[in-house]
């Protein structure tokens, strides 16, 4: 069976198509990472990146945060924090909330559905690298 | 103050100066959060300023993030047709979409305007507007020569004094449709608006 080979234009458009995706579901790890609790800013970062591996410039997160904000679906507020500076810490509002489960809803819908279509994809690649 | 400090208040004294078209206390919110941001990973001996500072990229692209994302979310709740025609431009500049976009906001509120200006143009100039036709031509529009005197000419005017009354209804449910339909494109596709234009050299696994 021939191998796939990929050539740099076709990983470039992979690695672009991924940005994309991962950027679509920005919002959503954002509210997801609040789901337990409030969390400042670079606390956000950290579980995103351990939990999801989203890595994201600290130049990205918070304008996104801010927006969130504004349109109701978290809250901000300055804590004193233990080592001498206040942080700003975000929690999900009621809305926030329903905002994060319809869309965990949708996508695990969604990722189930398409997982079907190219469950056969990934078999034949894994038979690939068995031969 | 160490060279540390220098460089973390040179980039916020930046920041804040880019920060345009929010209150004082939004700005100094947002300056406050970036500097306790910057003064915690500081702490971390492994990590030097410059690179915390190259992780939230130029201040001027930061704060165009900030904006962006107020504008576009101002927007997409406003019936100002001058946010919501700034927020498509804004969003126009990033590719195809956004472009269609704007055009069709632009011709929305053209043709809302035109047809609001024949309204008022009316009873002003009452024998060179009108909803014309003739051979060749049926508009609604603002003639030089006034046809509507000159029975002979091949053009007339249709609507005599009806025309304000149908204007001023196309011409509301342009506008407010158009608004209606670029409010609901920005709340639905808000995410595809980039919150910054340029794009600077970031790993990538990185997402932005």
């Amino acid at each position: 069976m021939a191998q796939l080979q990929f050539n740099t234009p076709d990983l470039e458009v992979t690695d672009k198509w991924e940005a994309q995706m991962r950027k679509g579901c920005l919002e959503m790890a954002v509210l997801a990472s609040l789901w337990h609790g409030r969390l400042y800013g670079l606390e956000i970062l950290r579980v995103l990146e351990r939990d999801s591996r989203l890595v994201l410039s600290e130049g990205t997160i918070y304008p996104i945060l801010n927006r969130l904000r504004v349109e109701g679906l978290v809250q901000a507020q300055w804590v004193e924090a233990e080592a001498g500076h206040p942080r700003k810490y975000y929690e999900l509002t009621q809305n926030g909330r329903e905002r994060a489960t319809r869309m965990a809803e949708t996508w695990t819908e969604f990722s189930a559905a398409l997982g079907r279509l190219i469950g056969p994809v990934l078999k034949d690649k894994e038979l690939e690298r068995a031969l | 103050m160490t060279t540390n400090d220098t460089q973390m208040n040179n980039y916020l004294a930046r920041l804040r100066a880019a920060l345009t078209g929010m209150t004082l206390a939004e700005r100094e919110d947002i300056v406050e959060e970036i500097r306790t941001h910057i003064r915690e990973r500081c702490g971390d001996p492994q990590t030097s300023v410059e690179a915390i500072l190259a992780g939230f990229g130029p201040a001027d692209e930061l704060a165009q993030q900030y904006r962006t994302g107020l504008l576009v979310q101002k927007a997409s709740h406003s019936i100002s047709p001058v946010l919501l025609l700034r927020a498509t431009l804004r969003w126009a500049t990033t590719g195809v979409e956004g472009f269609l976009v704007f055009v069709i906001a632009l011709f929305g509120y053209g043709m809302g305007g035109s047809f609001l200006l024949l309204a008022l143009l009316k009873p002003l100039f009452p024998r060179n507007t009108g909803l014309w036709a003739g051979p060749g031509e049926f508009s609604f529009s603002f003639r030089m020569d006034a046809t509507m005197t000159n029975p002979s000419s091949p053009v007339h005017e249709l609507l005599g004094w009806w025309l304000i009354p149908v204007c001023l209804v196309i011409g509301s449910l342009s506008l407010a449709g158009t608004t209606k339909l670029i409010q609901y494109l920005l709340r639905r596709f808000r995410w595809k608006v980039p919150l910054v234009a340029t794009t600077q050299a970031r790993p990538t696994m990185m997402v932005m």
